[in-house]
């Protein structure tokens, strides 16, 4: 067994691939159902999030409107509606159900979204090598220290009641780091979606977009970083 | 899902916690982190004579994330350079019985010894030709 490694997404192309219909074997040209038969088609498992809820890919999405794009798909796959079909139909509109709640999960919540796509535009997270910042690290695990030292202090001491004001400052410091990094990071949302609308094929247009990703890959694993020590802040002082 | 016996005692018991001063003479230091989950992992390594002496590490994550340093410690000990390369990812699993969603921690702490060796190395090379 070699490292763990998340598999890479199927090109775009093939995603997009139309099969026959099922049922009467003709070129299914309608979105969801057979033109020809009006039998429910199976949405690949293979189709991208944004594809299964009929979005382009793009980073600031209204949630209304996918949340009403999500209600639309759901009546048309609920398999309530389904029961007094065909087995084979049953057990389609139980799967595209299923696909669609995945695709919504990932896609309302624009951190998510975000990673969502990086997958898809780069493969797995690992390749996008970025370096690791040390200094954020540093201080996480000095930081981890006083919270160990609280942990094992008498609470209702001097020094207890001191550490817990230290780490209560660093948690108002680190929620507002996060909070500029969220802000960081919609800013970069909304430059990778006019770059994209652009739509050119240039070298300068090529760096950008590279630019853009490394700069998302490394806000969102701070961002991360920052999360999972807040988290572990707020439950130790709660 | 329960943690194995092994993954428990070094979580309860962690061998080697600490850290060295950086810019001291044979020390290697590994500073990795897992986007994925926000593990923060800290590995170092004391070498004298193309052996590692010691080793410490700092981790801040789940019970594999810290057991898997925590071995790791153990095993670079007493190690050459050279042998302590060969550390594998999968080794670590095997000892401590992770479980696949566990598998990234094991990785994790083989890249904070591949950064530790190369941090070594690097320092190492630069008093070799005196650009210290």
């Amino acid at each position: 067994m070699d490292h763990y490694t998340p598999e890479s997404p199927q090109p775009r192309g093939l995603q997009m691939a139309r099969s026959m219909c099922w049922h009467c074997q003709s070129a299914v040209t309608g979105e969801y159902f057979c033109e020809r038969c009006v039998k429910v088609q199976p949405v690949s498992k293979e189709t991208d999030h944004f594809t299964c809820l009929g979005f382009p890919r793009r980073l600031t999405l209204d949630p209304k409107k996918l949340e009403a794009k999500f209600y639309e798909l759901s009546r048309t796959f609920h398999p309530d509606f389904y029961q007094t079909k065909s087995p084979a139909e049953q057990t389609i509109s139980l799967g595209n159900a299923a696909v669609l709640n995945t695709a919504y999960r990932t896609l309302r919540d624009p951190i998510q979204r975000a990673e969502y796509l990086l997958a898809l535009e780069t493969g797995s997270v690992k390749d996008i090598r970025t370096s690791p910042p040390a200094e954020l690290f540093e201080e996480i695990l000095e930081l981890q220290d006083t919270l160990e030292e609280f942990r094992s202090s008498d609470r209702d001491s001097q020094e207890g009641r001191e550490l817990r004001a230290v780490l209560e400052t660093e948690q108002r410091g680190l929620e507002q780091r996060r909070q500029e990094m969220e802000a960081q990071l919609h800013q970069l949302f909304t430059d990778w979606d006019q770059l994209q609308d652009r739509g050119e094929a240039t070298s300068p247009a090529r760096e950008e977009r590279d630019r853009l990703l490394k700069h998302m890959r490394d806000l969102l694993s701070n961002r991360t970083y920052v999360t999972s020590i807040v988290n572990d802040l707020a439950a130790t002082i709660a | 899902m329960a943690y194995s016996d092994k993954v428990v005692d070094h979580f309860n018991n962690p061998r080697n916690m600490g850290s060295f001063k950086k810019d001291e003479d044979g020390i290697g230091t590994g500073m990795v982190g897992a986007p994925e989950c926000g593990d923060v992992m800290k590995l170092q390594i004391k070498v004298q004579n193309d052996t590692i002496v010691d080793a410490k590490f700092k981790t801040f994550g789940c019970g594999s994330a810290i057991a898997s340093s925590s071995l790791a410690t153990e095993w670079l000990k007493g190690k050459t350079i050279e042998e302590a390369q060969q550390i594998k990812n999968t080794d670590i699993v095997q000892e401590l019985n992770l479980p696949p969603v566990k598998i990234h921690c094991s990785v994790l702490a083989e890249d904070a010894i591949k950064a530790a060796l190369a941090d070594y190395q690097k320092k190492a090379d630069g008093e070799a030709s005196g650009t210290k």
